[in-house]
């Protein structure tokens, strides 16, 4: 037992390295931040896409629903790495523009960039699936009085749908929000140094892995409370169902 | 994204075609549900549409906003073609010119009645806000509902939320107002405050048609009652002829059962 603790809590280690790991751990916090932010907006955008009316966007749903279940269907590691891989060589060719080639938008080095890119490509896919349940689930009268009050079908999403859905889906929108936080640890591959990336180099210099549990501990502060905001909206909002509201 | 004011539409005179359908039919997969309607509307003209249920009475209602696009057959508005039996052409100003009321009240949960009534006056006729609030709260008084205009839907009952529904329709100045069967979800005592606020409309000389069961009011305020079963209108009239006097054995047949109790 003893020996367990020696190596999974060592903590004058994790006390000699705890700023190393914080400094990581803000990464991870920034990619989370810009990486879901992104993809909480390019979800949307894609779901009111997939609803696209009659048959002349009929194109536009198809390409929407092929980029979705693509994405979905590709580990994020490997559209990480194709990114990665290709993007640099791309702008050194003059294919395409530095500021996607190679971004350093608040001097923030391109891998960080790679990373929101890759989350925003990714999660966006997943939420755009949850933005589509929850507009499915607002009622069709509300789309055809607001037609039939002689807006377009464009100023019903807007105005009438989409505020509706994006109320109804915000516990499985933030579950997904988790998932993505943990999925920032891959970022590390491209080395970026985000938590894992410095729990893992302190850990091949000192062969002690208590720097990849503060990492853990560090993740858990954030998500545990995530994890009961979701609960207590999902609980809210059964309150809310069943005094017939929402 | 406001959207053009309303178009300058011809003016029509009391007793003029408003709405004329022709050789209307609405097919779903193998149910055909509106057979070949032929209808004219006059302006300042109370309708009331019955049938049993599945006899294509709401379908009808609502192909006349193109709520439901006819299978075939013609809509004109006005004397111009809206819809020409494939391609609809100016959809927005029918649909400026009708009002529709639901069964299922469908206000807006995420608005206040106030709110519900103003969304489109701002967003379709391009009203300032404060001038929409300010139309809304007249509407909503002329509805009985003037201590009700900063509460949310779900604090309202069935028959206030249809009142609201229908302060919604009128505040975009419709000519014609569609109701489908708009008491037909509400509790027996909120009846008869959506039927005042109708009759009162009737009565100011609104254009009407009512897809509706409630024979009493159709005998009381329709100027015709039309009959409509198994996708033909069967019969229609002037309320005491069809109601009172019947031709047809399936007319005689659905009042003796809707009388009945």
């Amino acid at each position: 037992m003893e020996q367990f603790f020696n190596t999974y809590f060592d903590f004058s280690l994790m006390g000699e390295y705890f700023g190393d790991v914080l400094e990581g751990f803000w990464w991870t916090i920034r990619l989370s931040i810009f990486g879901g932010a992104l993809a909480l907006i390019w979800g949307l955008i894609l779901a009111v896409l997939r609803q696209a009316p009659g048959k002349a966007l009929a194109p536009v749903r198809w390409i929407v629903i092929a980029y979705i279940d693509c994405l979905r269907g590709i580990p994020m590691l490997l559209t990480l790495l194709l990114i990665y891989g290709g993007l640099g060589t791309l702008q050194s060719e003059g294919t395409i523009p530095k500021w996607l080639g190679l971004p350093e938008f608040l001097g923030w080095p391109p891998y960080f960039w790679y990373g929101v890119m890759a989350l925003t490509l990714v999660y966006g896919a997943y939420m755009a699936e949850v933005y589509r349940a929850g507009i499915e689930s607002v009622p069709r009268g509300q789309m055809e009085a607001a037609r039939s009050l002689g807006m377009s079908h464009n100023q019903a999403m807007r105005f009438v749908i989409v505020p509706q859905a994006v109320r109804r889906v915000i516990p499985p929108l933030l579950n997904d929000y988790i998932a993505l936080m943990k999925d920032t640890s891959l970022v590390s591959v491209i080395s970026m140094p985000e938590v894992v990336r410095i729990g893992s180099d302190i850990y091949s210099t000192t062969f002690n892995p208590s720097a990849l549990t503060l990492g853990a501990i560090l993740f858990l502060v954030v998500t545990l409370p995530l994890a009961r905001l979701v609960d207590w909206q999902i609980k809210r909002q059964d309150e809310k169902f069943q005094r017939g509201m929402a | 994204m406001t959207e053009p004011i309303k178009q300058p539409v011809r003016e029509v005179s009391r007793g003029e075609t408003i709405l004329k359908i022709n050789n209307l039919r609405k097919v779903y997969g193998d149910l055909e549900v509106l057979k070949d309607i032929d209808l004219e509307i006059k302006k300042g003209e109370v309708i009331c549409v019955l049938g049993p249920s599945g006899s294509g009475k709401s379908t009808m209602l609502r192909c006349l906003n193109l709520l439901e696009v006819p299978t075939a057959g013609t809509l004109e508005l006005k004397g111009e073609m809206i819809f020409d039996g494939k391609r609809t052409e100016k959809l927005d100003e029918l649909r400026q010119e009708t009002g529709m009321v639901f069964q299922s009240f469908n206000l807006f949960p995420n608005m206040t009645a106030k709110e519900n009534v103003s969304i489109a006056q701002i967003r379709v006729r391009g009203r300032k806000k404060q001038d929409a609030h300010r139309r809304s709260i007249e509407e909503l008084t002329k509805v009985g509902l003037e201590a009700k205009v900063d509460e949310y839907p779900d604090r309202l009952s069935g028959g206030q939320q249809q009142r609201v529904a229908i302060a919604r329709a009128l505040a975009m100045d419709p000519e014609v107002m569609l109701f489908d069967e708009v008491t037909s979800a509400l509790d027996p005592e909120l009846v008869k405050g959506v039927l005042d606020v109708m009759r009162g409309l009737a009565d100011s000389g609104m254009t009407m048609i009512c897809v509706t069961h409630e024979i009493g009011f159709a005998r009381e305020v329709a100027d015709r009652v039309i009959f409509m079963d198994g996708g033909y209108i069967v019969e229609q009239g002037p309320p005491d002829d069809v109601l009172g006097n019947p031709k047809e054995e399936r007319t005689k047949k659905f009042l003796g059962l809707v009388l009945e109790h």
